[in-house]
């Protein structure tokens, strides 16, 4: 299969310019070669930093154990799942893993409906922020993979409706992009705040093209 | 790129079909697929050995649902 290109921009940290950048509806050999020649080697730097500077656990990204070769290899096949990222100089930027058909709307509104569940979402390390990390290189991948997610939930039928566990380092962001935070889930295994979108959140954030 | 056919349904099929699509807020088309997509997730996960089960909300009593292959 060869997957889908759309043509996006992204912004350059260094430069303040945006730059052309591409969204792929899917996660192939290249992306998974990329997380292991190039996000690990930066990742463990950071940790690394981190380590060092005796830094204080919520510093810590809450991501780097996850392992996007058998996350990929998990859906192979399964027309529930899928996976897409963002390539910007023919490097990945950001990955992410959506279910079209396992989980259910929870918000009183919208409750039992069908909708998109970002199973995971991770911008490389070198986009990360924070005062261990150096600058991030582009800003606006998480934001162009939860638009892409809103966008599959549409072309399915579901009206916008997506649905999320976030880490608690992401919540702000999700909150941002106008989910709606029900709070910690203690059905999930770390008692992660669940966040939903509704059609009306999802108006709200394609009309103002929310910054990441 | 998708690929189009024609389905015959029975007058209850596509009544329960056009029940669940009201009441899920879909086309019948989207349902269709979420039924297949759901349909390959418990074919693929049976044939690794799992079971499927429902566990009522309350008691947590679980039932489990026969599959007969």
């Amino acid at each position: 299969m060869t997957a889908t290109v759309t043509p996006i921009f992204l912004k350059n940290v260094a430069s303040g310019q945006a730059i052309n950048a591409e969204l792929l509806d899917a996660v192939e050999q290249q992306q998974l070669i990329d997380w292991v020649m190039h996000w690990l080697p930066v990742r463990d730097k950071y940790l690394h930093a981190l380590k060092t500077a005796q830094a204080p656990a919520a510093a810590w990204p809450q991501s780097a154990h996850w392992n996007w070769v058998s996350k990929v290899v998990q859906i192979q096949g399964l027309l529930a799942h899928r996976a897409l990222c963002v390539v910007c100089e023919n490097v990945t930027q950001g990955m992410m893993r959506i279910d079209v058909a396992g989980k259910r709307c929870r918000i009183a509104s919208q409750k039992g409906l069908d909708l998109v569940y970002v199973d995971y979402l991770e911008i490389a390390p070198w986009n990360w922020e924070g005062p261990y990390f150096d600058p991030p290189r582009y800003r606006g991948v998480g934001t162009v993979l939860l638009r892409a997610a809103i966008e599959t939930s549409l072309a399915e039928g579901f009206k916008g409706r997506i649905g999320l566990h976030s880490l608690p380092q992401s919540t702000i962001f999700y909150e941002r992009c106008g989910l709606t935070n029900c709070g910690p889930d203690p059905a999930s295994q770390w008692k992660l705040p669940y966040f939903e979108m509704t059609p009306e959140n999802t108006q709200a954030f394609l009309g103002k093209g929310t910054r990441q | 790129m998708k690929k189009t056919m024609t389905l015959n349904l029975t007058d209850a099929e596509m009544q329960v079909l056009e029940e669940l699509s009201a009441k899920k807020d879909l086309s019948k088309t989207a349902l269709l697929r979420q039924a297949l997509r759901l349909y390959q997730m418990v074919e693929v996960r049976l044939e690794k050995g799992d079971k499927l089960f429902f566990e009522d909300d309350k008691t947590k009593e679980k039932a489990e649902v026969m599959m007969l292959s």
